[in-house]
C-alpha cells in the first residue's frame, strides 16, 4: 500500500467510525451457558456474533444484567459468589466483584441489578461465617458497588436486607429499587431505608390462598414492566368444594411502581417466566409450552408445545418475535402472533444455559 | 487436655483448635450442611399429581435444579460441598455419564 492510499484511509477512518456509531440499533439476545460462556446473538440475523469466556466462572453462569447502554453484561458466576462485567464488544472482563472473603462465604441468590444511569450495582448478599466446625448464618444485606470500580470492586456501602429475596429491580428514577421476596419491598438506594412493603405472600387478592411465586428472571425489557406468573388456589364460587388452582399474572411497573395481579386461567399448564409485549395487550410465558396471554381480557389466547423445556422468554422490541431460552443449549424464535417456530439458534459448545437469565439489549 | 487422645474428627479438630486459640469455633452439635432443608417432591411428580408437567426432558432441568441447589436430597450440593460435581460436563443431555455419585468427605 502506498503512502497516498494510507493517507486517504487515515482521513476516512473518523468518518467510518462515525458511520458505525450512527448505525441504527438492533436487538441482541445475551445469554450464558456452562461452563463459562457468554453469548451475544444478533436476533434478526439468527447468528451468534459474540462468544466470550468469563474468567473464574467455576462452571456456573447465572443471572445476567446488561448495562443500560447495552455495552456490558454483568453476570453472576462462581457458584453465586462473583459478578463479572464483560464488555460485549471485546469480551474483556471490565468489572469484577468477588463477594466472599476469608472466613466469610457470601452468595448472591440471583438478585442484583444496575441503576438506570449505569453507575451503581445493587447486590443481595447472603453471608455465612465459616468457623472450624460450624457455619454461622449472618444477617442478609444489600451491598452497593460502583460499576467503574474495575476488577477488584468492593462495596461502597451496605444496609440490612430481608431474607429470601430473589430479584432486584431498579426503579427508573434512579433513587429507589424493588426487592422481590416474601413481599415486595422498595428501598432508597442512597440511604438504604425501606420505603414501602407491599403484599406478595400477603397479597390483597380476595378469595385466593397465599401464592407461590418463582421469579428469578429479572426481565423488564422492552416495556419497563416486570411480569411474572404467580400461583394460588381460589375458593370455589359456591363457597365449598375443592380449591381451584389458578394462574395469575403479576405485573410491576418500574416507572410508576404500580403493582397488579390478574387471574389468567384455571391452571392447566405451568409457566416459569413471562414477558410483556411492547405493542399489544399480551404477555408470553415459557416452560414446556409457550403461552400467549391476552391482557384484555386476561386469558390464554394460544398455547403450543415446545421441543423441550425453556425457563426464560423474551420479546423483540417491535413485538413481532418471541425468543425462548434457558435450560438447554439453544434459543428458539417464534412468531408473536401465531407462535409458529421461525428459527432455532444453537449455542456453540452446547453447554446448558441452566438458570441464566437471557436478556434483550439494544446496541 | 493432656492425657486425652482424640479418637474422631471432631475431637481432632478440637485439639488443633486449642493450639491455635479457636476452641470456641468447635461446637458439639452437628448442624445440617447443605443448601437448604427443602423437601419438594422432586422429579417424581408434578403439581397435578402426574409427570406431564415435569421438565422435558429431565436433562433440561438437571443443572437448573443443581445450580441453585433446588433438590439437595437428590443431587449433590454444588454450591457448597461438591462444587466440582459437574466440572467437565457442561451439557446434561450429552455428558450425563460423567456425573457420578458423591460420598461424604473424611
Amino acid at each position: 500500500m502506498n503512502p497516498k492510499t494510507l493517507l486517504r484511509l487515515a482521513l476516512l477512518l473518523p468518518a467510518i467510525a462515525q458511520a458505525a456509531s450512527a448505525a441504527p440499533k438492533k436487538d441482541y439476545i445475551v445469554t450464558g451457558s456452562k461452563p463459562d460462556r457468554l453469548f451475544l446473538i444478533d436476533a434478526a440475523a439468527r447468528r451468534v456474533v459474540g462468544d466470550f469466556k468469563i474468567p473464574g466462572a467455576h462452571d456456573w453462569v447465572g443471572t445476567i444484567v446488561p448495562s443500560p447502554d447495552g455495552r456490558i453484561a454483568y453476570v453472576l458466576v462462581n457458584r453465586m459468589e462473583s459478578i463479572a462485567g464483560i464488555d460485549l464488544g471485546t469480551g474483556k472482563e471490565v468489572f469484577r466483584a468477588d463477594l466472599s472473603s476469608p472466613g466469610e462465604r457470601v452468595k448472591c441468590l440471583f438478585a442484583f441489578d444496575v441503576t438506570p444511569d449505569g453507575k451503581q450495582m445493587l447486590v443481595y448478599e447472603v453471608p455465612v461465617k465459616l468457623g472450624l466446625s460450624e457455619y454461622q448464618v449472618e444477617p442478609t444485606r444489600f451491598a452497593v458497588f460502583d460499576t467503574n470500580a474495575g476488577l477488584h470492586a468492593k462495596p461502597v456501602r451496605e444496609f440490612p436486607a430481608p431474607r429470601r429475596v430473589h430479584t432486584l429491580l431498579t426503579d427508573k428514577n434512579d433513587r429507589t429499587f424493588f426487592a422481590l421476596g416474601f413481599d415486595l419491598y422498595e428501598y432508597d438506594i442512597a440511604t438504604g431505608k425501606r420505603l414501602e412493603t407491599r403484599g406478595i405472600r400477603h397479597w390483597d387478592h380476595p378469595g385466593h390462598s397465599r401464592p407461590d411465586l418463582l421469579a428469578f428472571w429479572p426481565v423488564s425489557e422492552p416495556t419497563g414492566i416486570f411480569a411474572a406468573p404467580i400461583y394460588s388456589t381460589r375458593t370455589p364460587a359456591a363457597g365449598h368444594g375443592a380449591p381451584v388452582p389458578v394462574t395469575s399474572l403479576m405485573t410491576l411497573n418500574l416507572r410508576t411502581g404500580a403493582l397488579a395481579y390478574h387471574d389468567v386461567e384455571k391452571t392447566s399448564a405451568l409457566i416459569f417466566s413471562t414477558v410483556l409485549s411492547p405493542t399489544e395487550p399480551a404477555a408470553f410465558g415459557a416452560y414446556t409450552q409457550l403461552t400467549k396471554i391476552g391482557l384484555d381480557p386476561y386469558r390464554v389466547e394460544k398455547r403450543v408445545d415446545l421441543p423441550h423445556t425453556y425457563y426464560a422468554v423474551l420479546v423483540s422490541t417491535d413485538g413481532k418475535e418471541v425468543y425462548t431460552a434457558g435450560a438447554m443449549c439453544d434459543v428458539t424464535v417464534f412468531d408473536a402472533d401465531t407462535l409458529a417456530e421461525k428459527a432455532n439458534i444453537r449455542l456453540p459448545g452446547c453447554g446448558d444455559q441452566s438458570v441464566t437469565s437471557p436478556r434483550l439489549v439494544r446496541r | 487436655m493432656s492425657g486425652m487422645k482424640p479418637v474422631n474428627t471432631k475431637a481432632q479438630l478440637l485439639t488443633e483448635a486449642e493450639r491455635s486459640g479457636h476452641v470456641e469455633e468447635v461446637v458439639t452439635m452437628e448442624s445440617v450442611a447443605g443448601c437448604a432443608t427443602t423437601f419438594d417432591p422432586g422429579w417424581e411428580v408434578d403439581p397435578f399429581g402426574g409427570v406431564a408437567s415435569l421438565c422435558q426432558p429431565m436433562e433440561a432441568d438437571l443443572y437448573g435444579c443443581s445450580d441453585p441447589c433446588w433438590w439437595p436430597a437428590q443431587v449433590p450440593d454444588t454450591l457448597n460441598t461438591y462444587p466440582n460435581w459437574d466440572a467437565g460436563a457442561p451439557s446434561a443431555q450429552n455428558d450425563w455419564r460423567e456425573l457420578d455419585a458423591v460420598f461424604p468427605k473424611k
